[in-house]
């Protein structure tokens, strides 16, 4: 499946704000002990989805904070409410904490129509987890990974952290045998990030914690990709990998810069060549969609170049890189010509292999992508 | 007017020792300003001599002054009072017949003094000694007169004791200037020559030239010719300064005035060339005629490359008012497009750069000044260079020769053992120490002036907590054992980088250049090696690190408009700088490297 697809394609997303607790690392918007206002949000966020011209979306995905934090009639009705207007939705997504989720709210939530699940796994060592706030065990990831096998779902998805403060070649080797172990379809490792204004930042400025170094960073990023590859579990970005034919298809639609619909506070949209994002307050978000007004806050549309740019950098996020004609043909851009300089230095730094009609990152530039793809972030 | 009744002289002063302030009271005391108009230091034209106490271009001043019942003509030459102007200072000394030697009674003789003392000597004026300032109550008249007496020769009890200031002292200085100072000799019958000491640029008049008729005389709408420049011109103008320009029909033997002759190209009036009678023109040029000789380079960039027109046109109009200042394009590939500019020394650089800050708002960046180089070449000839990129291929050279002069520094005697390992360290050859008091000393070297001109000075005064003074001049080229060092960066040399040194210095010179740029360097994505090489070897290397991660790990629909702006900014900041290879340089660090002010 090529990233940069001819095929029409819009992605659709629910944000659900809500997590029981907060993580150490976390710089999402998401609100706490806020039970009293789930139901209110979500029929805000129905009211919303009925915005959404019909037929329009091909995959859906319901993340957080933490969705299952909902109670699973609420949950129940975002779904069914989603295959009432978008039928044509062949996959979709539940992000899960291990801690909330049963054989059985598993079942149901198949039976609605979840075709693929995000466990938020993070680490299989529970000092990691007590560490960053998590308020699941080890043993409750696997529990949930078992429990998603019996309700029937083939596409279960874990999301690893690591470079974690401490961690060490031998506590990310340890979480990555047991995901292994698991055999999931898909698994996402994602290097801490320290996000301004979280607690993690306040403690590594004020040196209580020690952030990892550049190098181990690095050491570990590559130890993850090894680990999948040898699995079978193959990576296909930057920070995904998927047993073949498990890849996200929602999120590659991200990575082709195909457009999508968020639905929620704080969800982005790319829609009509326009990005826009709602407001990133509960209450405000509520009031807004319950007056039939706009909850978007931030709107820009994208010209031709700036689209160019943003299909380059996304596209070369994947492994497959960037489709030279369906590039060409979609963006109106000749990527060799508006790119050359970059392409050429890039190609001769053996950061940037040209093959065929694709044009892709090597594995070397990996760890470095970014310092890469600036140079095709603008024209 | 009769030549008995004409006295040609200059003031040789150091800096800040009162010599545009003699040159006021003696304006105001021969009336040819009232007190009232006088602005102070009235010879200085530009404000920024007159900011900085110094006077940059010689001028002149005609004043009337009654000594024994006749009224004698004062033609007051200005002299430039600085290190790099030495001919220019001989060519105005070459228009007097005598000298008026000033020195400050609080602060004694110093370098530039003597160095002064000895030209006037050389082109055979009379001196007269001048101490000033005897009215501050930490003068030392009698300390300073030994020193002139030591130093120069001139006795102390022959010595003139004044105060500029308060005019004490100043009138029995003229009627000396009257009574000693000898007279132009009487050449009226002779044919023209008429010298010129120096030249400036009016925007209306094109070319000013102050001359001194040696022999026979000048006349409005004469045909002349300038014996040097082989340029004929008809004279639209003849004048003094009193100190206003005053327009005369005459200039004869032993006059000193200005003279007008449509001239629009100040390169065509070079100081020290003679005007002659076109039709009946003199047998040779007046001697003493040299060519400006530049001695020390620097490029100039501007600081934002869209300045470039307008540091151009500013040089331009700088050197419309200076002839000894020469700018040529220079296209370096690191530091984009920019100007290789020739001094005469080190001060006039820093005037030119002061003056294009001042007058013309361009921020600039300096490279480190380096010297004129000869090459002398296995096929026998003799080639200057002025620029590592000039240097031709190893295999044609014979040898290399830097440039030498003599330097002389006072200072006191408590900072002889400072100024001694400064002076070794910089490959300077101790010729002669000469105590000129108890507490002052005179040193005397013979020292290579590639070393001088980098931060030899600011050194210097550190030393001996701004006491010391120096003086330079030069004495010609010699063998030396120079290599190129050039700075590779990751495998290419930079050819901004690239300089001539002495092989002993080539390695310790080599290497901080290379510890700057690891330092303004940002780590690439691959490892950076710099070195230091000459010819195919390397003598010193240093290497920036590559960074090892730099990735976004969660890039979905919610960060893209995030990331993109990030991901943008940081190629902003790569757009910034200067690609060498694969390696991309901030200018800023590049000029940072090459800036001299660090």
């Amino acid at each position: 499946m090529p990233p940069t697809g001819p095929e029409n394609h819009t992605g659709l997303y629910i944000h659900v704000p809500f997590c029981r607790a907060r993580c150490r690392f976390c710089g999402f918007y998401f609100e706490t002990n806020a039970d009293g206002f789930m139901e209110r949000l979500i029929e805000a966020e129905l009211r919303e989805l009925s915005r959404v011209p019909p037929n329009e979306a091909t995959t859906a995905y319901i993340g957080g904070g933490s969705p299952t934090t909902l109670p699973l009639s609420l949950l129940a009705r975002l779904i069914k409410a989603i295959y009432a207007r978008q039928p044509q939705v062949r996959e979709l997504t539940v992000e899960c904490n291990p801690e909330q989720v049963t054989r059985d709210s598993l079942r149901t939530l198949r039976q609605l129509g979840v075709t693929r699940l995000s466990i938020g796994a993070q680490s299989f060592n529970d000092e990691e987890l007590a560490w960053m706030g998590r308020t699941h065990r080890s043993s409750d990831i696997t529990a949930a990974v078992e429990a998603a096998g019996q309700a029937g779902y083939a596409n279960i998805a874990l999301d690893l952290i690591f470079a974690l403060p401490g961690s060490t070649e031998q506590t990310w080797q340890h979480t990555l045998d047991c995901a292994r172990q698991l055999e999931p379809a898909h698994v996402s490792i994602y290097g801490l990030a320290i996000e301004p204004n979280t607690p993690l930042a306040a403690q590594i400025k004020s040196g209580k914690i020690k952030a990892l170094d550049e190098a181990q960073d690095r050491a570990q990023y590559q130890q993850g990709i090894s680990a999948l590859e040898e699995a079978g579990i193959k990576q296909y970005e930057i920070s995904n990998f998927a047993r073949k034919g498990y890849e996200s298809r929602h999120n590659l639609g991200y990575w082709k810069n195909q457009p999508y619909i968020g639905i929620g506070p704080s969800a982005s949209s790319y829609w009509r060549n326009r990005r826009t994002s709602n407001v990133a307050s509960l209450t405000q978000y509520v009031r807004a969609i319950e007056t039939d007004q706009s909850a978007v806050v931030e709107s820009v549309s994208t010209d031709a170049a700036s689209q160019a740019c943003e299909t380059a950098v996304l596209n070369l996020r994947t492994r497959r890189g960037i489709h030279i004609k369906t590039f060409n043909k979609t963006t109106g851009y000749d990527i060799m010509r508006s790119f050359a300089e970059p392409i050429e230095r890039y190609r001769a730094l053996g950061l940037l292999t040209l093959e065929g009609d694709r044009l892709y990152l090597t594995r070397e530039a990996l760890p470095i992508a970014d310092s890469v793809l600036c140079d095709f972030a603008a024209l | 007017m009769q030549t008995s009744l004409i006295r040609n002289f200059s003031i040789i002063a150091h800096i800040d020792h009162g010599k545009s302030t003699l040159a006021d009271r003696m304006l105001e005391i021969t009336g040819t300003v009232s007190q009232r108009d006088a602005q102070d230091q009235l010879l200085d034209t530009m404000e920024l001599e007159r900011e900085r106490g110094i006077t940059i271009k010689a001028s002149a001043v005609t004043m009337r002054h009654e000594y024994e019942g006749q009224a004698y003509m004062l033609n007051l030459i200005d002299t430039p009072g600085h290190v790099d102007f030495h001919y220019e200072v001989s060519r105005a000394l070459a228009a007097c017949e005598g000298a008026l030697l000033v020195v400050d009674a609080t602060q004694g003789v110093e370098a530039q003094t003597v160095a002064n003392a000895y030209l006037a000597v050389e082109t055979g004026a009379e001196i007269l000694g001048v101490i000033n300032k005897i009215d501050l109550p930490a003068s030392q008249p009698d300390v300073v007169g030994e020193e002139i007496e030591h130093v120069l020769g001139i006795r102390y009890k022959e010595c003139f004791q004044i105060s500029a200031k308060t005019g004490t002292g100043v009138k029995e200085l003229l009627d000396a200037v009257c009574a000693l100072l000898p007279a132009p000799q009487d050449n009226s019958q002779d044919t023209t020559q008429a010298l010129i000491f120096d030249s400036h640029s009016d925007e209306y008049q094109g070319v000013i030239c102050y001359v001194r008729v040696m022999s026979g005389s000048l006349k409005v709408k004469q045909r002349i010719t300038l014996m040097g420049a082989q340029k004929d011109y008809l004279i639209t103008e003849l004048g003094k300064f009193s100190p206003a320009m005053t327009p005369l029909d005459e200039l004869g033997t032993g006059e000193v005035g200005y003279l007008i002759a449509n001239i629009r190209n100040l390169a065509d009036v070079t100081v020290g060339d003679t005007i002659t009678d076109q039709a009946d023109p003199a047998d040779a040029p007046l001697k003493g005629y040299e060519p400006p000789m530049q001695m020390v380079f620097s490029d100039f960039y501007p600081g934002n490359n869209t300045e470039y027109p307008k540091l151009r046109a500013a040089f331009e109009k700088l050197a419309l008012n200076d002839a000894s200042f020469s700018f040529v394009p220079q296209n370096s590939p690191a530091l984009g497009f920019g100007f290789r500019c020739g001094f005469l020394g080190l001060l006039h650089m820093e005037i030119i750069q002061e003056r294009l800050e001042r007058e013309n708002a361009i921020d600039v960046v300096q490279t480190a000044p380096s010297v004129s180089y000869e090459v002398a070449l296995q096929d026998g000839t003799v080639q200057r260079i002025d620029s590592p990129s000039q240097l031709p291929d190893p295999s044609h050279i014979e040898e290399l020769r830097e440039p030498y002069v003599r330097l002389e520094i006072i200072t006191g005697t408590d900072t002889i053992g400072g100024i001694m390992k400064l002076a070794e360290g910089r490959r300077c050859k101790l010729i002669k120490t000469d105590y000129l008091s108890s507490s002052r000393v005179m040193m005397e070297y013979k020292a290579p002036l590639a070393e001088i001109v980098y931060d030899f000075y600011d050194q210097l005064k550190g030393i001996s907590h701004g006491y010391a003074t120096m003086d330079y001049e030069f004495m010609g080229f010699e063998k030396s054992d120079l290599v190129k060092i050039d700075i590779l960066v990751n495998g290419i040399p930079v050819d901004a980088l690239s300089h001539i040194v002495h092989r002993d210095s080539a390695e310790p010179r080599g290497r901080r250049l290379i510890i700057k740029l690891r330092r303004a360097i940002p780590r690439h994505q691959f490892e950076i090696p710099l070195q230091v090489a000459i010819g195919g070897k390397i003598i010193a290397r240093e290497t920036i690190k590559a960074f090892r991660k730099d990735v976004t790990s969660k890039l979905y629909g919610g960060d893209i408009t995030r990331k993109m702006k990030v991901l943008k900014k940081q190629k902003e900041g790569k757009k910034r700088m200067k690609s060498v290879g694969a390696v991309q340089i901030p200018q800023k660090a590049f000029m940072s490297i090459l800036d001299t002010s660090e």
